[in-house]
């Protein structure tokens, strides 16, 4: 696995370009308030609100293809992968190396998007509308490997890549095992890549990352711990690398009373505190609690740190949840979910 | 003991310090704004607008080289080389 070695003293003007532009980006994302209007919105008002901000490119490009929900959901991803592409484009040196690291997650997301489609026998150009190629592989190496027959042969295209070792868990009855075996290997690969280097940047990348990694465990509890999952398969399903790895691993398989209670202390406790208590119905909203928690973290890290990787990876988290909450609402709406409900899933730093 | 120097080594060391009073300061304030410039530039690549405040938050750091320039003129011009002069 190359990994490229940073220096140990990274100048941080090289950082002013990019937090520069991504500072004057995230003035340009959908304000939280914009988000309960779009509830009262139908969808040919919610594509039009979508045209006047930075959207309008994919929006006028894909409208003569599709509409409604479709449209909404394509331009939202086009554009995400324009903007991570060109945030990786117009960077150099370690910024640049920082964020093609962190974005290798759509890599993985497109992997997952391409097996799936896969195993549940859809079509190429179904699989390609789901691809979001914002990562390493390019667009039009995702189009060949959906063009692939069978799982194994996208299996095989990535022997002696990263993925590999991964992919080759594969038992050719399900998916679970070989999706975590994903997402573990993305947060290894960054700990390898990135903690290995004694660079100031990295190790902030790797401070956040490892936040990231906690919240997702702490997610998976509640949802394991709440449905009374065995211990055994919790700790199968959590990912190594985060900072409270051994902690949140004994609170595997306790009862959910209990494990609240062992929450308390920690600092994202204060965020989900109001809503989790032992009749807690659903675990969505202490999910989209968590998440704007992490989003508040990157942000107040970036704020000790301005010029550095934080600002850049703020934005692209901002990004990702903007991008998330439209799909919800649209999503929702289509399916015809209260808005009360949607409400609650929508995630606002 | 009486220092000893000739006029023009004095002014020779005068014109010395006054070359580095400005270009040390220049030198700083080019440090200053190669960070400031780098942002100011991709904030005006995403905000065409900014580039009015833009420009003026990079000039800042240039009035430094004016206190340095001023300094350099008092020791060429206002400071009469000879006046310091200590005999024997």
């Amino acid at each position: 696995m190359p990994v490229l070695r940073l220096p140990k003293f990274g100048s941080p003007v090289k950082y002013a370009y990019i937090t520069g532009r991504v500072r004057a980006m995230k003035t340009k994302l959908v304000p939280a308030e914009m988000y309960a209007r779009m509830m009262n919105m139908d969808m040919s008002e919610i594509a039009r609100y979508l045209e006047e901000t930075q959207y309008k490119d994919e929006i006028d490009a894909l409208s003569k293809d599709y509409s409604g929900v479709e449209l909404i959901e394509h331009a939202t991803f086009a554009n995400l992968a324009k903007t991570f592409r060109k945030l990786e484009e117009v960077s150099i040196d370690e910024p640049s190396f920082l964020i093609l690291e962190y974005l290798r997650r759509w890599d993985v997301w497109n992997i997952k998007t391409l097996l799936r489609g896969k195993f549940y026998g859809a079509t190429d150009t179904e699989i390609v509308k789901h691809l979001v190629p914002a990562g390493e592989l390019s667009s039009e190496r995702l189009n060949e490997l959906a063009k692939k027959e069978s799982i194994t042969d996208i299996i095989s295209a990535f022997d002696g890549t990263d993925y590999s070792s991964a992919l080759a868990q594969y038992d050719g009855k399900n998916l679970a095992s070989l999706e975590n075996a994903l997402d573990k290997l993305y947060y290894f690969r960054m700990e390898l890549a990135v903690g290995g280097t004694l660079s100031v940047g990295g190790g902030l990348l790797l401070k956040y990352v490892r936040r990231e990694v906690d919240i997702r465990n702490l997610i998976t509890l509640f949802r394991m711990n709440k449905a009374g999952v065995d211990a055994a398969v919790i700790l199968e399903n959590l990912i190594p690398g985060g900072k409270l790895h051994g902690e949140l691993s004994r609170m595997a398989g306790q009862p959910f009373g209990e494990f609240l209670r062992g929450l308390e202390g920690y600092p994202f406790w204060s965020s989900i505190s109001d809503i989790a208590s032992a009749d807690l119905d659903a675990v969505s909203r202490i999910e989209a609690r968590l998440r704007a928690y992490l989003i508040r973290y990157a942000w107040a890290l970036s704020n000790y740190h301005p010029l550095s990787i934080l600002p850049v990876l703020g934005y692209m988290v901002s990004k990702e949840t903007e991008v998330s909450n439209i799909r919800k609402i649209v999503r929702g709406k289509e399916a015809g979910l209260p808005a009360e409900l949607i409400e609650e899933q929508v995630v606002v730093a | 003991m009486a220092v000893v120097a000739d006029a023009g080594t004095l002014y020779g060391l005068l014109a010395v310090g006054a070359g580095l009073a400005t270009g040390l300061a220049g030198i700083g304030a080019g440090m200053g704004e190669q960070g400031i410039g780098a942002a100011v530039v991709g904030v005006v690549a995403e905000e065409p607008g900014f580039l009015g405040k833009g420009l003026f938050l990079m000039l800042l750091p240039e009035t430094l080289i004016i206190f340095g320039l001023a300094v350099s003129l008092i020791l060429m011009f206002a400071w009469t080389p000879f006046s310091g002069i200590v005999t024997p």
